[in-house]
């Protein structure tokens, strides 16, 4: 009995070690991500990286969304060497920056003449003095989602890439009828006002936050006339704005374009079922049509890494022209936008196929949603806590935005 | 046992204890170097930490900025100027120190009381006395993240809660998470709810320790209920008392996951704590000088309030 264990035992000893021998001959590089599991562009971009360097075996590392600048930051400071970190918040970028955790990219740029043109200068918002420290690869910005069906249903026309404000609002109201409603705005700071920075000059880092009254007006009379969910209620019940869109009883809805993907799965699994496009955003009198504000999303080396070679090799693939083009094809916009991939973006399988939601597809301007700074994270802080307020009815918009200029002032110094 | 055999059994005992001493040593031995290094190490570079500004990464990039923190937390300058009134209601580590105390100052007296009221009247054999015990100790031991949801629920808008207020007549509808007032008051709810059964369950034990000849004497001197409790249980509880209120104390400072759950320190500034505080900023803005800062105010209250208990407790510890 004794024998036969023992011989069992050196025979999964012998496997286990013939089953590392295997894995040393390709080459494994580690990407820490978040929701890698259900987000389809990150299967893509593994998939047509891993045709094109065979050998390499891209292995993410894989954190929930909404823990992940927690995560990955205590990753890297506890010396973590997993190869590349996908970068989510430009904050998270001079946060690491700072802390020594990236590794400069300038060098790898000059050695392997890497073009950067075909980002048309957002790749400046990951550079410090000068210092390129992440490539982007996702560019998301904040596109107007609208439900077909209903507006079929309404016998009223579908949003236009060009309305205003007040276009959009009446519009809103018209759609909003018994169990119906005629807009959707998420909890977020963002997704409420973040339109001021659409005009190129304002951004939220500047302290003067007098220009949000606009937006927090425009939010609170729809709210008032019941043709949105009021914030109270979405706050309590935790309401996810993919879930509440899904449900098919939401006319519009202004989100970003990470949100194609999500609704194209959705309507694959059959977790929801209508016909749906998008439109550009809807833009005050003075700002061009066209123009919206959104995020980056990127992708940097670990310092620590030890294969940084082919870090490189796969962060400048993955925001080159082949990797855009296997981001595209989930719906997802990439940040290397040339025509080829525009074209492979609107001929994503579950795109609409109406000629105004491929027009959206390229905005006029993309203002970004929360710039770096030295005081980016202190000041997001202390606008989406005044935000609450705001939105609760604690404070009226006049107090509201008195406080956010007075604190934002003080942290600014 | 002639006197001998018993200096020698006395002597065979000591070194029988003493081999047993060292038996116990080393069962603790792996307690204490885990406490020497799991928690004693990083208390004292909490503490190094607090004088310095440090982002995370490398420990070269650490810089020595001596009070800096502390100055940058409770804002001396400004406060100087403007006076401590500015230090509670428009510095972060002013309005969470506010909230933190307050938050402990009523939830603590209100467990003690409901968990005491509880115990008594499931002291007594009352059916079903054991279902009831469990079902009030049952939040205790479920999971914190789903009762907080559910009270969420429950106090949102339209909620079963808001309802019966409503059917009392009063003109009440709003979330009591968005609520500034209201916000801290849902915290303390869901608080003393949670921990009432825990510290009854040690309210019941004690009273199983209460002498029954002291209450027959009470009767016999004519003593009415009320009277029996006010010079007999609540004396004899008073140790009892005196421990839940001292753990009760140092955990309500630490005060975190309900209300990262429930309000998330919001509507605006209404119930951000102590460690909501540090959390954001150690986590949301990595200043982990400063967040150690704060830590060290968080511990400077703590101590206080233990030496003061355990200056106490010859007091009231003992019968």
């Amino acid at each position: 009995m004794k024998k036969a264990l023992a011989l069992a035992l050196a025979v999964l000893m012998l496997l286990t070690a013939a089953s590392f021998a295997v894995a040393e001959e390709g080459q494994t590089l580690t990407v820490v991500a978040w929701d890698a599991e259900t987000t389809p562009y990150l299967a893509a971009q593994k998939e047509a990286f891993e045709a094109s360097h065979p050998g390499v075996t891209i292995e993410y590392v894989d954190v929930a969304s909404q823990d992940y600048a927690v995560k990955a930051s205590t990753m890297l400071s506890g010396g973590d060497t997993s190869d590349v970190f996908m970068v989510k918040e430009i904050t998270d970028l001079l946060n690491w920056q700072e802390a020594g955790y990236e590794e400069p990219l300038n060098s790898y740029i000059e050695s392997s003449s890497y073009d950067l043109s075909g980002f048309a200068g957002i790749e400046s918002n990951y550079a410090v003095d000068g210092e390129q420290y992440a490539l982007p690869f996702r560019s998301d910005f904040w596109v107007l989602y609208y439900n077909k069906d209903l507006f079929d249903a309404a016998g009223v026309d579908y949003p236009t890439n060009d309305m205003t404000w007040e276009q959009y609002a009446e519009l809103a109201k018209k759609m909003t009828s018994d169990g119906v409603y005629g807009t959707h705005y998420h909890t977020w700071l963002s997704a409420v006002v973040n339109w001021d920075v659409c005009d190129g000059q304002n951004t939220l880092i500047d302290g003067d936050y007098s220009d949000l009254a606009y937006f927090y007006q425009l939010y609170q009379d729809l709210e008032d006339a019941g043709a949105c969910m009021s914030y109270d209620e979405l706050k309590s019940a935790g309401l996810h704005y993919s879930a509440a869109f899904e449900n098919g009883n939401i006319a519009m809805m202004p989100m970003g374009y990470w949100f194609v993907s999500t609704l194209i799965g959705a309507i694959n699994d059959g977790t929801c079922n209508f016909n749906w496009g998008i439109v550009s955003v809807p833009h005050k009198e003075d700002v061009a049509a066209g123009s919206s504000f959104g995020n980056l999303t990127g992708a940097m080396i670990n310092a620590k890494s030890e294969n940084k070679d082919l870090a490189w090799e796969y962060i400048s693939w993955l925001a080159g022209e082949e990797g855009s083009l296997a981001t595209a094809s989930t719906g997802t916009r990439p940040a290397w936008v040339s025509e080829t991939v525009a074209e492979a973006m609107a001929s994503a399988e579950g795109f609409p196929t109406d000629d105004a939601s491929k027009a959206a597809l390229v905005p006029v301007y993309v203002g970004i949603e929360m710039p770096a700074s030295e005081h980016s994270s202190e000041i997001s802080t202390a606008l989406n806590e005044e935000h609450t307020l705001i939105m609760t009815r604690e404070n009226t918009i006049e107090e509201g935005i008195e406080a956010m200029n007075e604190r934002v002032a003080e942290i600014l110094g | 046992m002639t006197e001998q055999s018993r200096i020698q059994y006395k002597r065979n005992k000591t070194r029988y204890e003493r081999k047993k001493e060292l038996i116990a040593y080393s069962f603790l031995a792996p307690n204490f170097i885990g406490f020497a290094v799991f928690t004693l190490l990083p208390v004292l570079f909490s503490i190094f930490l607090s004088f310095v500004k440090w982002k995370g990464g490398a420990f070269n990039t650490m810089q020595w900025v001596g009070l800096g923190n502390y100055a940058e937390i409770f804002k001396t300058a400004k406060v100087a100027e403007k006076g401590l009134g500015y230090l509670f209601t428009k510095v972060d580590l002013g309005i969470a120190l506010k909230n933190t105390v307050f938050y402990t100052l009523v939830t603590v007296p209100l467990t003690l009381v409901c968990a005491m009221a509880l115990a008594i009247a499931l002291n007594k054999a009352v059916k079903g006395a054991v279902g009831f015990r469990t079902v009030f100790f049952f939040p205790y031991v479920a999971s914190m993240v789903a009762i907080c949801v559910c009270w969420r629920f429950m106090m949102m808008k339209d909620g079963p809660i808001n309802q019966m207020i409503m059917a009392m007549g009063i003109n009440y509808n709003k979330s009591w998470t968005a609520d500034s007032v209201m916000a801290i008051w849902s915290i303390i709810l869901v608080s003393v709810w949670r921990n009432m059964g825990y510290y009854m369950v040690i309210y019941l034990a004690a009273l199983q320790g209460v002498p029954t000849d002291l209450y027959e004497a009470a009767t016999m001197d004519g003593a009415n209920k009320w009277q029996q409790f006010t010079h007999v249980t609540l004396p004899q509880l008073r140790p009892t008392t005196f421990f839940a209120s001292t753990m009760m104390i140092i955990s309500c400072f630490k005060i975190y996951d309900v209300v990262a759950i429930m309000t998330e320190g919001g509507p605006g500034r209404s119930t951000k704590m102590l460690v909501t505080y540090i959390y954001d900023e150690a986590f949301s803005n990595f200043n982990y000088g400063i967040a150690s800062a704060i830590a060290m105010v968080l511990l400077v209250i703590v101590l206080i309030f233990t030496l003061a208990q355990f200056s106490m407790e010859g007091k009231y510890a003992n019968n």
